[in-house]
């Protein structure tokens, strides 16, 4: 368990020095958050939405904007590997499971920065207060990571494609539609401060995150080998 | 001819006389459900076999890209990409179908309710699956990618048949697997839609059997092209 984590901290270790040496990811994510957030609150603000409907709308503009940012950058762990011809070295390196669990690591930590900045602004610039502070950090948590794992997936999958920018997203965002909903219902029930309806979100988005993990372990190695 | 051959000639036609008896027992002998309007309530006889018989090829599709990413047999590529493609044909139908009921009882083909929302994100992503087959070039390495995107595309699809409708209020009527268990039908209504759910179940396995021969063909005309 301890080599597994040792190995698996070296690939996360690995694709973070890399990624600090062009921050081509980092300035993807974070650039695209900016503009989204910046286009969403000049052309919105925090006003122009009807008291009634702030926690709901509120709550889908937050998550949009963290899905489509993280279109913008959560597939480079892979194309990355494939653009520069490291892939066939890490294959030689490493178990499979490892490079799936260095690479998840790595996209929760981009995802982890996103929402960081992004979060704390959002709230400045629209206004957006949730009442329950736990359960919109839960929320979240658990969508960040769901997010993360089923991304990470399909990032192994196109790397290996033609077109692999356009494919990310066209093969990514449908699968992540469901999150989409659970994720906006949750963080509407934490906006309005509704302990029920934030623990039932939680628990479609603890399933479908959980599901998405072992069907990771189990179906990554065929990816990664063919 | 052999007795098998004999069967095989016939069951096309057996068939077609079933689905048009079903056709006329739907319109003409099964009662209009009350507390909808018109004869709307007809269109579950059409509208629910689709669903169903989308929900199994998409299952079916599942199950083939598991067996291929265990036993590298391209034969169940083919059948995974038939069911796919034989899936999202009837989940079109059935989304056509249900925007008609939607025009009658509410007034708008598209009213993004939760059924129809679960069904357009079905559509996307079994949509997304043919994408990804027309990216990769390679025959093998095709076949396992888009295997494994099958089987993560099916783990939503419990999800959105099941937990959304039940997270949002939805205007559509109680589906016909209800949370106590009960079918709510008259007998007669429940008749014609067995015979329906049944003779469109054989319809879209004939129709499948058709795809997969015409896909091993056209893989067959590949192979001889490259050759």
């Amino acid at each position: 368990m301890w080599r597994f984590l040792a190995e698996a901290g070296a690939v996360f270790v690995k694709d973070l020095r890399t990624e600090f040496r062009t921050r081509v990811a980092l300035n993807a994510l974070g650039l695209f958050a900016v503009t989204t957030l910046a286009a969403v609150s000049y052309t919105i603000g925090p006003y122009r939405i009807a008291e009634a409907d702030r926690p709901f709308l509120l709550s889908a503009l937050l998550w949009i904007v963290i899905f489509f940012a993280s279109m913008a950058g959560l597939d480079r762990s892979f194309v990355k590997e494939e653009d520069t011809q490291t892939a066939p070295l890490l294959r030689l390196s490493a178990s499979p499971l490892v490079v799936w669990a260095g690479k998840l690591a790595f996209n929760l930590a981009l995802l982890a920065v996103l929402m960081a900045i992004l979060v704390p602004l959002y709230g400045m610039l629209m206004g957006f207060r949730p009442v329950s502070l736990w359960g919109f950090a839960g929320i979240l948590a658990a969508g960040g990571y769901t997010l993360a794992v089923t991304t990470t997936m399909v990032a192994a999958i196109i790397a290996r494609a033609m077109t692999r920018g356009a494919l990310f997203s066209v093969l990514s965002l449908p699968l992540l539609l469901p999150l989409l909903i659970f994720v906006i219902q949750g963080t509407r029930a934490a906006a309005e401060g509704s302990p029920e309806g934030v623990m039932e979100a939680l628990r479609a988005v603890i399933s479908l995150g959980g599901i998405m993990t072992i069907l990771s372990v189990v179906l990554f190695p065929a990816v990664w080998h063919e | 001819m052999s007795r098998e051959g004999g069967f095989r000639a016939v069951w096309p036609w057996l068939l077609f006389a079933w689905l048009a008896l079903v056709i006329w027992a739907a319109f003409l002998w099964a009662p209009a459900a009350a507390n909808f309007k018109g004869q709307s309530s007809r269109i579950v006889f059409f509208h629910v076999p689709m669903a169903w018989v989308a929900t199994v090829a998409f299952l079916g599709s599942c199950i083939a890209s598991i067996r291929y990413l265990r036993r590298r047999n391209m034969e169940d590529d083919i059948r995974a990409e038939a069911a796919n493609s034989l899936g999202l044909t009837f989940a079109v139908l059935a989304t056509v179908t249900g925007s008609i009921f939607a025009k009658i009882m509410w007034g708008s083909y598209w009213n993004w309710d939760p059924r129809e929302t679960s069904i357009t994100f079905l559509l996307l992503i079994y949509a997304a699956y043919f994408a990804l087959r027309a990216a990769i070039p390679d025959p093998e390495r095709r076949a396992t990618m888009a295997a494994v995107y099958s089987v993560l595309a099916f783990v939503t699809v419990p999800f959105l048949v099941f937990v959304v409708p039940r997270i949002y209020w939805s205007l559509h009527p109680d589906t016909f697997i209800n949370t106590q268990g009960k079918i709510k039908m008259d007998s007669r209504m429940f008749q014609v839609f067995m015979a329906s759910l049944a003779g469109f179940s054989v319809f879209a396995g004939w129709l499948y059997s058709i795809e997969v021969r015409l896909e091993r063909i056209r893989r067959r005309r590949q192979q001889e092209e490259l050759l």
